[in-house]
């Protein structure tokens, strides 16, 4: 199970519930449909934890009650917060009145619930980070139990999409999570792409292959300066952090933005990126890169910090749907580029990382490595890359629907989108790797220390605006 | 004027009398009159002492003759100062106060005794009245079952405790010839042999540390001191607490203090004390019981005197008789100093259960429902127990260590390692003392976290606090002047007068001004001049407007009832930190919905384990049972049996006789 | 077994040696080579009639004039996100692209593309902050909403190559002792009240900057059902600062602004002559 979404078919007031799934390495996704008659389709959250935290959104957005949900607050609107109609039904732009309301959190019992103390950060936290609030169960340096309050960076991206025409949907697909423009905007081309049915050509899915990952290039660069931040490791912060600089100022010079945005279009890229240099600056940045992996690998005090912090464990890894490196440091083989390949990947040499140890560790292990499989792929892009031209045409036919997806450095992002009658934006769904991965971070934390939440958080690599949409 | 002291007996014994008939009222300003007109006595009598008192009863044909030397009148006075105000405050608990009152009149009546008896057989028996005095105040309060079964658990090891005191005066007796009057006992003990003179010093600590909580009985005292009120506390660790240390000092310092086995003996003692102290120390850090809290803080304070104690018999050995009496000089102040401290704290404790009917340490804002010198009161008193200038605590403590820092003045390296690691020791336990008590103060009274309807502190409490509170300050400021009152027992003790050597004009010095000195009362005279700087720092700031906002939470509306700091959130750090001797447990059951990912409810339990609980006082507590439950058989009642026990004692009789 | 060597992270620090660049504030600012910015308009270029820019912009930077007779486009920077879609869309060569990142600017309207160079009076505004920070500033971050790409950019003010505190600029856990409030994302209907909760904490004299086009007008992100457009309604703003996300170099020239550091650039829309920079100290 992949995710699920709501929608309105065209002229339809009764949402449809799409259910998408990918069975194995190399098959087609499969969808489930289904339309809610009279009464409300049961909750399959039970059977499938993962699906919780999307029927709660459809909740939400789409006005459709589940049965038997486990955990019936809501989710995407914050508690205090109510809409005039369901954001996503069709119609005009709902009002929405709000007023805040304690956090809820589950309950305490026994003789010393005294003795517990509600220790709740942000939304506006300490730093330059992404507002959410974080509560925790705190009983002195001990945790007892957590729970991120997400959703305050709640845009209604989904809805904005509704009516465009699906070109300048790139534009919004590229804003959706800033440090995930490409693979956002790639999802959304792909989708467009599959209603469409247009042959990308080869010279511009071999360049796509590029801008991602360059793009896995400096956000696990950032991921490793970030790690040293929280683990006091000075130096090896600010290498990493001026590795990343290295690493966005090659993006600038190749597509005129540092966050590689303005290139992916619907059936191709917009313009010919500028790559002089960029094998040159490559060879630098491998050679500045390696050096300091080693480093950090050899470092006790970092590792000893990392090494059982924030232990994941494979089952519920899977129960929960965790994606990306976070996924694959808990023992599941799993990477859509290689499974269910999409653009050149299938044409070019792909390695995945995988490692068990299941701990911040691993996945920092995962992620270096990451980098070095990044970095040939981009190699091989440049040895071998085809002439020919740079877009093809891409036009969705109208009513028609699409699902893509695209490896991002989180994890998968799946895009559904639906076409009007006319040809526009009917409904896209995006589904982002960090709200699969928010969902099952929490149960790393419960139970643990203060200490080492910080860590095990930026061990998560989480986006929030990913997540909130 | 120590002949009002007689006066006190009858009055205490009357009260007792009255409150054994109920009539509360006449009880309890008897009672609170006897303890005043001891309190006037005992500080008349300084710094000379008293003479001989005969006490108008008869013990085997004798008459009770009373002497109280003047640093028993000095620790007798300061324990009646709180006990004067939790007898007129009395158990807030109503349906108890009959009761309660008969308990502190025995214990006051066995207190006095003990600080004035000059024979072994009148001394068991006040010690015997004085346990049994604090059992009945306790049980007067607690009428449960478990609170019941804590309060004999302490009578029995008590009990244990006297038994081994009553060896130790039949040793001393035996060395003295036979005679049970204690004013050979320093001469006789002279010529003790260096493992007697052991075995009598640890009886004696055994014995005496039952009462004042030493290693490792301090775990029972708050098990029974918790089930207790405030006011049972103020007492028990006031006067009580120091006429146990006065007997202990007697024994160690008086009796023992000279000849062979001297610096062995100082070491066991000087080990004892500090590593009770940082014992009791960790474990008051670890409360959120206000009781509970407190009486590991007063067996922790009885341990920072009885490592004083320590240190004087170590100094006395090594010949430097000057040391050894400001050592000893150091402990009696530090045990009167607390007195006044603990029973204010005590006092405020009570002040928290009678406004809010509980006497767990949360947020409840107690300082703005009560009179502003309630807050003063229990501030200087939890200022003094933490060890802050200018407080009578700080005195104190500072005078311990700059004892225990001219431990290099001894020659053998075990007397200065000793010294140093006891300094050490008292480090940490100073510091941790110093955590507890912002805990106790700061979440207890300070705090505000949760504000549901709950009455206002009385204004009995807060009088008595404040009362208290100033009188810690007293005492530390004026302590040049006070020291004098020690003057007469520094000298016919050590032959050199400590008391005198610790003053400078208004400088106190650990014997010499070269060394260290400090001064409260100047401090007490710069610290406003050095306040002013704030104040006019805070009236300048007025010419500007003021723009208030509301307490940053991170964007959001606070939420004071559920994130206040709780006691647990406040020491659960150290509780891992020192995991090696809490042995904490911590119990979290989840329950959820559906599938174990839905939690919807945290059950969560906690504890700490104690240390020779169940290591050494389990086992022996299981081996009395077993023994019990065989013994038993002696009273099945089955008539055979007894006439079968009848029928072999008179063959052993037979067989004794006819031999 | 290969012998381990104990990483030496102070050495290895020293041996990377400075990566720290000279400020000079100019568009050729180190590091920034490639750079698409805001593209520039010329008015003469534009056909009549042809309305191929406006369709391909999103968040509806470039509009005609509602009130003129004859249409005239109005292009409004701050609403430009930098996609260059109207560069591609332009057949006459009106729009063109460039590297322009100084759009910090302390009148909302300086960012309106102009003819006339506008008056210079909003460059007098908050004379005395010279006299109340020195030169220094502290900064408390609000993310309104923001796609964290700004957040990015804001993260790499702090990373060697920036280098943000050799300016006296720090940014501070608490909006207690912040001088600035800077704000990305188009302020979510969630994050409004954390907003105003953080300005209200901030002591006087405070001051705003609305970092990014979202927080600037919405951007492609703002209005819908969950967000408002940018900060305008909300709060007194006192810098703006375009971009998609904008450049550290522009979010480094824009504080400096604020401190009187350095000149404002942009006017009418357009980037002056680098060279006016009388007060400038740079450091």
């Amino acid at each position: 199970m992949q995710f699920m979404y709501a929608w309105f078919p065209t002229g339809s007031d009764a949402p449809e519930l799409r259910y998408v799934l990918h069975p194995g390495r190399g098959q087609t996704p499969h969808i489930w449909r289904c339309r809610s008659g009279a009464e409300s389709p049961p909750s399959l959250a039970p059977a499938a934890p993962l699906l919780s935290w999307y029927e709660r959104e459809t909740t939400d957005l789409c006005g459709v009650a589940f049965r038997d949900q486990p955990v019936p607050d809501p989710l995407v609107l914050l508690p205090g917060a109510a809409a005039e109609r369901p954001p996503l039904m069709p119609g005009p732009l709902p009002h929405l009145s709000y007023t805040p309301v304690p956090l809820p959190m589950p309950d305490l019992a026994g003789t010393t619930r005294e003795d517990v103390q509600l220790l709740p950060f942000g939304p506006v936290r300490a730093d330059v980070l992404e507002s959410t609030q974080l509560a925790f169960y705190y009983i002195g340096e001990a945790i007892l139990h957590y729970q991120p309050r997400l959703f305050f960076k709640h845009r209604g991206m989904e809805k904005r999409f509704e009516g465009l025409s699906p070109a300048l949907g790139t534009v919004l697909a590229e804003r959706v999570s800033g440090v995930g423009s490409v693979a956002h905007a790639l999802a959304y081309c792909h989708a467009l792409e599959a209603a469409s049915r247009c042959e990308v050509p080869s010279r511009a899915t071999w360049l796509r292959v590029l801008l991602a990952e360059l793009e896995r290039l400096y956000n696990h660069l950032h991921y490793l300066g970030y790690l040293c931040h929280t683990t006091t490791l000075k130096v090896g912060e600010a290498q990493g952090k001026y590795l990343e600089e290295l690493a966005k100022q090659v993006n600038c010079q190749i597509s005129g933005s540092r966050l590689l945005r303005g290139l992916v279009v619907p059936g191709g890229v917009r313009r010919e990126p500028t790559l002089l240099t960029l094998a040159e600056d490559l060879v630098r940045i491998e050679h500045e890169l390696r050096r300091y992996a080693d480093q950090l690998a050899a470092t006790s005090s970092h590792l000893d910090r990392l090494i059982t912090t924030g232990v994941l464990d494979r089952q519920l890894a899977f129960d929960q749907g965790a994606t990306g490196p976070v996924e694959r440091a808990s023992g599941i083989d799993r990477d859509s580029r290689r499974d269910q390949p999409y653009g050149a990947y299938d044409e070019l040499p792909l390695s995945v990382a995988v490692r068990d140890g299941c701990d911040a560790h691993a996945r920092q292990q995962v992620r270096v490595e990451e980098i070095t499989h990044s970095i040939a792929l981009i190699r091989a892009v440049l040895d071998g890359l085809p002439e020919g031209s740079l877009r093809a045409d891409c036009r969705p036919p109208p009513g028609g629907e699409g699902l893509g997806w695209a490896e991002t450095p989180r994890g998968t992002a799946y895009y559904a989108v639906h076409l009007d009658t006319a040809g526009r934006l009917a409904r896209v769904k995006i589904k982002s790797p960090s709200f699969s991965n928010w969902r099952v971070f929490p149960y790393t934390v419960h139970g643990t220390n203060m200490m080492d939440y910080a860590i095990n958080e930026a061990s998560f690599g989480l986006t929030v605006a990913g997540c909130d949409r | 004027m120590p002949e009002l002291l007689i006066a006190a007996f009858w009055l205490w014994a009357a009260g007792l009398l009255f409150a054994l008939a109920r009539m509360t009222g006449v009880a309890r300003w008897l009672i609170v009159l006897g303890v005043t007109s001891g309190l006037w006595s005992a500080f008349g009598a300084l710094p000379a002492g008293g003479g001989w008192l005969n006490l108008p009863v008869a013990l085997a044909d004798q008459v009770v003759r009373l002497h109280y030397s003047p640093e028993a009148l000095w620790l007798m006075g300061f324990g009646l100062v709180p006990a004067a105000l939790a007898a007129a405050l009395c158990t807030p608990i109503q349906r108890a106060r009959p009761a309660w009152l008969v308990g502190a009149a025995l214990s006051l009546l066995g207190a006095l005794g003990i600080y004035g008896v000059q024979d072994a057989y009148s001394f068991l028996i006040a010690w015997e009245l004085m346990s049994l005095g604090g059992a009945v105040m306790i049980l007067s309060e607690s009428t449960s079952l478990e609170a019941g079964r804590r309060t004999l658990y302490m009578l029995a090891l008590l009990e244990v405790g006297a038994v081994s005191i009553l060896l130790a005066l039949l040793l001393l007796a035996q060395h003295d010839g036979g005679a049970v009057a204690f004013d050979g006992f320093a001469l006789g003990a002279h010529t003790l042999s260096t493992s007697a003179r052991i075995v009598i010093g640890v009886l004696a600590l055994f014995g005496f540390g039952a009462k004042l909580g030493l290693l490792p009985f301090y775990e029972w005292f708050p098990g029974a001191y918790g089930n207790g009120s405030g006011a049972t506390g103020a007492i028990l660790s006031g006067v009580v607490l120091n006429a146990a240390f006065f007997a202990l000092s007697r024994t160690l310092v008086d009796w023992l203090g000279s000849g062979s086995g001297l610096s062995t003996l100082g070491i066991i003692v000087t080990t004892i004390g500090t590593l009770t102290s940082i014992l009791a120390a960790l474990y008051a850090f670890q409360q959120d019981d206000w009781r509970r809290l407190l009486a590991f803080s007063s067996a922790e304070n009885a341990a920072i005197a009885v490592t004083a104690i320590g240190a004087s018999i170590l100094f006395r050995a090594g010949g430097e008789n000057a040391l050894a009496g400001l050592a000893w000089t150091v402990a009696v102040l530090h045990l009167s100093g607390h007195a006044l401290a603990k029973g204010g704290m005590f006092v405020g404790a009570d002040g928290v259960y009678s406004a809010g009917g509980t006497y767990r340490l949360a947020q409840r804002g107690w300082l703005r429902r009560a009179n502003w010198v309630f807050g003063l009161g229990t501030l200087f008193a939890a200022m003094s127990l933490s060890a802050m200038p200018p407080q009578i605590g700080f005195v104190t403590e500072w005078f311990t260590f700059q004892t225990l820092f001219q431990g290099f003045h001894l020659a053998t390296l075990g007397g200065r390692l000793t010294l140093a690691l006891a300094g050490a020791g008292l480090a940490l336990t100073a510091a941790i003392a110093f955590a507890t008590f912002i805990k106790a103060f700061g979440i207890g009274l300070l705090g505000d976290g949760h504000r549901p309807q709950a009455a206002r502190i009385g204004s009995g409490y807060a009088s008595a606090a404040l009362l208290l509170g100033l009188a810690v300050l007293a005492a530390a400021v004026g302590m040049p002047l006070w020291l004098h009152g020690l003057e007469g027992a520094n000298v016919t003790q050590f032959g050199a007068n400590a008391a005198r050597a610790m003053t400078t004009g208004w400088l106190l010095v650990p014997l010499t001004d070269t060394f260290a000195f400090i001064s409260p009362t100047l401090l007490v005279i710069v610290m406003p001049l050095i306040a002013l700087l704030p104040l006019l720092l805070l009236l300048n700031g007025r010419r500007h407007a003021v723009r208030r906002a509301r307490v940053w939470y991170g964007g959001l509306q606070e939420d004071p009832e559920r994130s206040a700091t709780t006691s647990l959130t406040f020491s659960n750090a150290m509780r891992t930190f020192y995991s090696f001797i809490y042995r904490p447990t911590a119990d979290t059951a989840r329950e959820h919905r559906a599938v174990a990912y839905f939690i919807s409810k945290l059950q969560f339990e906690h504890d700490v384990a104690d240390v020779f609980g169940p290591a050494l006082f389990d086992p022996i507590r299981k081996a009395v049972w077993r023994l019990a439950g065989r013994l038993r058989a002696l009273q099945s009642g089955d008539l055979n049996f007894y006439l079968g026990l009848i029928g072999a004692l008179l063959i052993v009789i037979l067989a004794l006789t006819l031999r | 077994m290969a012998m381990k060597v104990i990483p030496l992270w102070t050495l290895y620090g020293l041996a990377r040696g400075k990566a720290t660049t000279r400020w000079c504030g100019e568009d050729a600012e180190p590091g920034q080579a490639g750079y698409l910015g805001m593209p520039r308009f010329d008015q003469a270029k534009c056909q009549q009639g042809c309305r191929e820019c406006v369709d391909t912009c999103l968040p509806g930077a470039i509009t005609f004039c509602p009130d003129a007779s004859k249409q005239r486009l109005t292009v409004d920077y701050g609403r430009c996100v930098v996609c260059q879609l109207c560069v591609e869309a332009c057949p006459t060569g009106a729009l063109t692209s460039s590297t322009d990142w100084a759009f910090g600017s302390r009148r909302r309207e300086d960012l309106v593309w102009t003819r006339a160079a506008a008056s210079t009076d909003g460059m007098t505004l908050k004379r005395e902050i010279r006299r109340v920070f020195g030169r220094s500033l502290h900064i408390r971050h609000v993310d309104a909403g923001s796609c964290n790409g700004c957040e990015s950019e804001l993260q790499a003010l702090n990373n060697p190559y920036y280098n943000l505190h050799r300016f006296g600029v720090f940014f501070t856990p608490s909006p207690r002792f912040a001088d600035l409030l800077l704000v990305t994302g188009p302020v979510t209907y969630a994050m409004r009240g954390p907003l105003l909760e953080a300005y209200e904490a901030m002591p006087d004299p405070r001051f705003v900057m609305a970092a990014g086009t979202c927080a600037v007008s919405g951007g492609t992100n703002g209005g819908g059902y969950a967000c408002d457009n940018g900060l305008e309604e909300l709060l007194p703003v006192d810098v703006f600062l375009p971009g998609c996300p904008p450049n550290p170099p522009a979010i480094i020239h824009a504080l400096l602004m604020l401190l009187q550091r350095s000149p404002q650039r942009v006017q009418g829309g357009q980037i002056g002559p680098a060279d006016e920079h009388p007060e400038d100290d740079y450091a």
